[in-house]
């Protein structure tokens, strides 16, 4: 039934799960994250100098760099979804609409470039 | 005939559109907030961003970030997010069990609305200690 509902006849469906599987996801990497944080401590060091290098050595993890990328692809997606929707109840003209779903695409395909520009120049 | 009284009853039925004296059931408040949260998160998404960048660039750029965000109004603005936040998260996880069919009834959605409230608030606040500490 699950896969019936999830073909070509009900695209609605697989917009409707695609929110609700990145928000699974950002919200482990995010529990997972806040309690490595607080095991590693990162930023309990008695200078600045130390905490940024103990954060610099806990972020260029490449374990690190991959979650972190995950996490934000799963945003990105679940942004797009829920600024569509918003667009959808709020803006009835349509052609405005067109425009502002057109920026809103297009700033988050800049995001990730920019993100993944952040992450591999670590 | 049928047709003409069914228009007069729409042009003489009572209309209540100020929104001012609608009280939304608590329900409807965590709802429409978690969609507000969610528009807000994605309007300072440019700025998480920023702060990872210059948090990783360098020692100079992790150390401005570290001083713009120790302003008083900046931490006022980091609460503001962490209420956004939260918010959205612990309203978020109420929806995704409610789409699995748990705490769906009125009166458990009511409490379940409740629930999510108190665990934002107590959650801002314990941030809010965190950072002013």
């Amino acid at each position: 039934m699950l896969i019936q509902l999830l073909t070509h006849k009900y695209p609605g469906m697989r917009l409707w799960l695609s929110q609700r599987l990145t928000a699974l996801v950002m919200a482990i990497y995010i529990v997972s994250l806040v309690i490595l944080l607080l095991v590693v401590q990162p930023f309990g060091n008695a200078t600045w100098q130390e905490n940024y290098a103990a954060w610099y050595e806990f972020s260029s993890a490449i374990w690190f760099r991959l979650a972190t990328l995950l996490f934000f692809m799963c945003l990105f997606m679940h942004a797009w979804l829920g600024v569509s929707d918003v667009l959808k109840d709020y803006v009835f003209n349509k052609v405005l609409r067109a425009y502002l779903q057109m920026a809103v695409d297009i700033v988050l395909v800049v995001y990730l470039f920019w993100l993944v520009y952040i992450l591999w120049n670590i | 005939m049928q047709q003409n009284s069914t228009k007069d009853k729409n042009r003489h039925r009572p209309k209540n559109l100020n929104l001012f004296t609608i009280r939304l059931p608590i329900n409807a408040v965590v709802s429409i907030l978690h969609r507000a949260s969610g528009v807000g998160l994605f309007l300072v998404l440019p700025l998480i961003l920023l702060a990872i960048k210059m948090s990783v660039a360098s020692p100079n750029s992790y150390f401005l970030l570290t001083n713009v965000l120790n302003a008083w109004y900046m931490k006022l603005l980091l609460i503001g997010l962490s209420w956004a936040f939260f918010h959205h998260f612990f309203a978020g996880i109420r929806h995704l069990l409610q789409d699995i069919h748990w705490m769906t009834s009125l009166h458990k959605a009511r409490f379940s609305s409740r629930v999510v409230l108190w665990l934002v608030g107590f959650s801002v606040a314990i941030f809010a200690i965190a950072i002013c500490w």
